[in-house]
């Protein structure tokens, strides 16, 4: 096992030839107007961070209320606000967007050797829409907030006098934002990548993103109508989901889990992608079963579609196809377990440096294992009726959305932050904060998994003395949590004012995303790159005994010169 | 406006721009240009084909077709749809993938009825008093038997 | 990157030069992207109108009876006249596009206008069946309260109200589509007379038309189901 000797002060590698996108242009509105995709995607970083930080909050909160069995800090009603509030804030306006809109609008371009997406003006009106639907949602907050759970099941959230109306207007605004970025990127893919890029040539990021954005597309429609007939609900009391009126409560159930399982693919597909990318930089080491990957991602995607009334066990649906989808459930497995083995084998032999970002894939790994298994659990009917609505399934999710996409979101991160910014953050200080998430994580969840077992329901404002001892190890794991992510958020805002300067290619990568300069230039390439050679093919790297990786004159990519 | 077009029908596969090395590219987008009287044939179809629904609907006729109705209404539509689709929206002379992003969603959208249709279809079958509560007329034939 | 020369698409005398967009390497690129993104789009109307499809035959099959009777109030002939107005304004749409494709402004600007006026006619027989419905005391939810001959049709059966909220939900949010389309054939006109579009440059028009064809399609299935109740 050799590690990337790290952290010698490296002199600027070559002369720019262009200046960098950050300092191509400054200014306020150089930011608030650009079309450059690298540029959204930084503003969509900040953006996502800041919800993540306000739902992290809120997570504390919830944790901190639950240390005894009455609850330390809310009424009970406001204590369904809080968990509302903190669903919608990490689904919606965290996890959602967080790989593909903010590491893939930076980085797949870059991948495909295209100068931009393909539509760099959606682009920035899904950014814009993003903006107005956070804006919505803390309107919401202000007006009366929420207490429905981030899934506004009817009939509940047609009866409560609580902001559902601006709420749902938000989550259709949001809505359109994930539509158009995932519009965008499937565009860019079929459209513009580098000449000798055939699909079998493309990163598996830009699989994953490719198979996310077609979820976007066509699931997130349904969402859309699904919050708006609620809309219509709150309006004129339109009593298609209202019984009351004739309506059936379920149909909502239907409508909203068509979009919210696919849902879930869509926040863990892009993070699948990145921990490919950086499991096999970071072992130096083509992707075992490239293919399968690829494949898996799609056939997700389209099974995602076929699941989705395993959500609804216990709602009243028919026994019928609750048979069909419990079965149909099982055949996630598959293409989810090829992907872990293909990860596995990568790493198996490979020439493995435990960077930070290396070390947050292989927490990545190990959790989102858990997270596969437990979710096996739960699509089996006959167990899922002893566990629905319990903390099991508070666990199990959590260990998908947050102990899996979230953390190959800072996997991608702190993989890409070099090539973002130019400069690198404090390694070790890295090290250790992927280290405490990791414990933090398994500290906060595993306790939750045996309380849901042992049948403590989720969204409860108080409990039983009996589980305590569980909500207390879980709030402990929780303030563990709150460290780590704190102290990442400090050395990396440091780094940007106080980082040493990035090398050129700082993990040595070789997909075209590292044939820029770093940072990249407007337009992303000195020259249009073509692919010549192999994808992850590492023999065309030159290793310095400092660890600067450099090309061997272009094996793999050449390019054409530039058109002028 | 009426020049009988000999562009018509010529079947421009657009070039596929990337991917496959340096081949010479075509700069210029040729438009596949559909001859006027093919537009006016399939207008004069589609009004056909409103009359045809009109006139079998069962309050205009008073044709008696019972749950066939349905899906003769469904399949006039559906070939309506599929004129419009082809021809008007160029289909018929797009890219594969242009047909596949639009033809998918029906795919997509047909799951979201299976689904939900066979599950209202399906409900309480094994347990009646698990069943949904009121509104159902399947839920009051339950309660009969 | 940075040097490409900007691509101008051959432009016939007398029309505005297009010049393709800084990041595609050729016209064509930047055709078919924007074609399969508008593509895309289409596909998530499709998705979204679906969601209320599927509802109005889960409800259908549900109340039969109610939607049979609901439906019998709407005047036919009025429907149909509304289905003739909007596929005229379809073939219209589709002659628009094949005359920007033959720089033939003249024509371009006059099946628009068609298109434009159809499309009115259609919003003005809507304003007409609606004003009507809620003179009499039917609307949407809250608004359902049948005056004089509907209530006794409606006296006895099961939630004639969830008929209404579909038709008017249906037929609403198609009609603000209509309107949408409406404010963009207006910009199109205004654009082509002053010859932005031509052989080497009609994206718009090509767009603006496939968006105006779903708008036709979704009636063509809202006829047959909403005034035609099987």
């Amino acid at each position: 096992m050799t590690t990337h000797t790290p952290a010698i002060e490296t002199a600027p590698s070559a002369t720019r030839k262009e200046p960098s996108y950050l300092d191509v242009t400054k200014g306020f509105w150089s930011w608030a107007g650009t079309l450059d995709h690298k540029r959204i995607g930084i503003m969509y970083l900040v953006g996502v961070t800041a919800a993540f930080l306000c739902g992290g909050l809120l997570a504390l909160l919830i944790r901190l209320h639950l240390w005894t069995p009455e609850g330390m800090l809310f009424e009970n009603g406001v204590y369904n606000q809080v968990f509302t509030l903190h669903g919608v804030f990490m689904v919606f306006l965290f996890i959602i967007p967080a790989i593909p809109a903010s590491i893939g609008n930076f980085v797949l371009p870059l991948m495909l050797g295209a100068p931009d997406v393909a539509l760099p003006r959606l682009n920035l009106a899904s950014f814009y829409l993003w903006l107005v639907g956070s804006i919505l949602t803390v309107y919401s907050i202000i007006t009366g907030a929420v207490d429905t759970g981030w899934t506004f099941y009817t009939p509940y959230s047609i009866e409560t006098q609580t902001s559902v109306l601006s709420m749902g207007l938000a989550i259709f605004v949001l809505g359109f934002s994930s539509i158009f970025t995932g519009l965008n990127f499937i565009v860019t893919i079929h459209k513009m990548r580098a000449r000798g890029q055939g699909w079998f040539k493309m990163p598996l990021f830009c699989w994953a993103i490719y198979a996310t954005s077609v979820l976007q597309v066509l699931a997130t429609p349904v969402l859309g109508v699904t919050v708006l007939l609620l809309a219509f609900e709150h309006i004129y009391n339109i009593g298609i989901f209202d019984p009351a009126y004739g309506g059936d409560p379920i149909l909502f159930q239907h409508f909203f889990w068509f979009y919210s399982h696919p849902a879930v693919y869509i926040m863990i597909l892009p993070a699948m992608g990145v921990i490919s990318e950086v499991v096999s930089v970071h072992s130096r080491k083509p992707l075992f079963g490239y293919k399968l990957i690829a494949f898996s991602s799609i056939s997700i995607a389209v099974i995602s579609f076929l699941v989705w009334g395993h959500h609804m066990y216990t709602s009243g649906q028919s026994e019928f196809v609750m048979m069909a989808f419990s079965f149909l459930t099982m055949l996630v497995a598959i293409p989810t377990a090829i992907k872990v083995f293909s990860w596995v084998a990568t790493i198996w032999g490979g020439s493995v440096a435990l960077s930070a970002p290396m070390l947050y894939a292989i927490s990545f790994i190990i959790i989102f294992t858990i997270g596969g298994l437990t979710g096996v659990f739960l699509g089996a009917l006959s167990v899922d009726i002893h566990l629905h609505d319990t903390y099991f399934v508070v666990a199990h999710f959590h260990a998908v959305m947050m102990g899996s996409t979230a953390l190959a979101f800072f996997a991608g991160i702190h993989h890409w932050w070099p090539k973002m910014f130019g400069v690198m953050y404090d390694e070790r200080l890295a090290k250790i904060s992927a280290v405490l998430i990791l414990i933090g994580f398994n500290v906060t969840f595993l306790p939750q998994f045996k309380m849901g077992s042992l049948g403590m329901p989720r969204r409860y404002a108080t409990y039983v003395e009996q589980f305590q001892i569980y909500h207390q190890v879980s709030t402990v794991g929780a303030m563990i949590l709150g460290v780590g992510f704190a102290l990442m958020l400090g050395y990396l805002l440091h780094s940007l004012v106080a980082g040493r300067r990035a090398r050129a290619n700082e993990w040595g990568g070789v997909t075209l995303d590292w044939h820029t300069p770093t940072p990249p230039n407007l337009y992303n390439f000195d020259d249009e790159p073509v692919m010549a050679g192999k994808l992850y093919d590492y023999t065309e790297l030159d290793i310095s005994p400092t660890g600067e990786a450099t090309f061997k004159a272009h094996k793999s990519t050449a390019t054409v010169g530039s058109k002028a | 406006m009426s020049k009988p077009s000999h562009e018509s029908h010529e079947s421009h596969q657009s070039p596929d721009t990337h991917g496959h090395g340096a081949a010479v590219v075509d700069h210029t987008h040729h438009p596949h240009v559909c001859a006027w009287q093919t537009f006016v044939g399939i207008y004069a179809a589609l009004l056909f084909l409103t009359f045809v629904t009109v006139g079998v609907a069962e309050p205009v006729s008073g044709l008696h077709l019972g749950s066939m109705s349905m899906v003769v209404a469904m399949l006039v539509a559906a070939l309506k749809a599929s004129l419009v689709m082809t021809v008007f929206m160029h289909l018929k002379w797009d890219t594969a993938i242009n047909n596949i992003a639009f033809l998918g969603s029906l795919i997509f959208l047909s799951l979201l009825f299976l689904f939900t249709l066979v599950d209202h279809s399906t409900r309480g079958e094994a347990d009646p008093q698990a069943g949904t509560p009121a509104p159902y007329a399947r839920q009051a034939k339950f309660v009969d038997d | 990157m940075s040097g490409h020369a900007t691509i101008v698409t051959p432009t016939p005398e007398g029309f505005r030069p297009h010049a393709v967009a800084h990041h595609f390497k050729t016209a064509e690129q930047e055709f078919q992207a924007g074609k399969l993104g508008f593509w895309l789009f289409l596909a998530t109307e499709i998705m979204l109108f679906g969601g209320l499809f599927a509802a109005y035959f889960l409800y259908h099959g549900v109340y039969a009876e109610t939607f049979r009777v609901g439906g019998s109030t709407l005047n036919w002939h009025l429907g149909a006249f509304n289905t003739v107005l909007l596929l005229t304004s379809s073939w219209t749409m589709a002659m628009a596009v094949r005359a920007s494709q033959l720089s033939n402004r003249k024509a371009l600007i006059g099946f628009l206008s068609l298109t434009w006026l159809c499309a009115a006619g259609f919003m003005v027989v809507k304003y007409f069946e609606y004003t009507y419905k809620f003179s009499h005391g039917i609307g949407p939810g809250y608004f359902f309260a049948p005056e004089g001959h509907y209530a006794e049709l409606f006296a006895g059966l099961p939630f004639p109200n969830l008929y209404f909220a579909l038709y008017f939900t249906m037929t609403g949010i198609h009609g603000l589509h209509v309107l949408v389309g409406m404010g963009l054939i207006a910009w199109l006109i205004v654009r082509s007379s002053k010859g932005h579009f031509h052989s080497g440059f009609y994206t718009p028009v090509e767009l603006v038309g496939l968006y105006w064809h779903v708008v036709d399609l979704i009636w063509i299935f809202l006829f047959p189901l909403l005034y035609l109740v099987p």
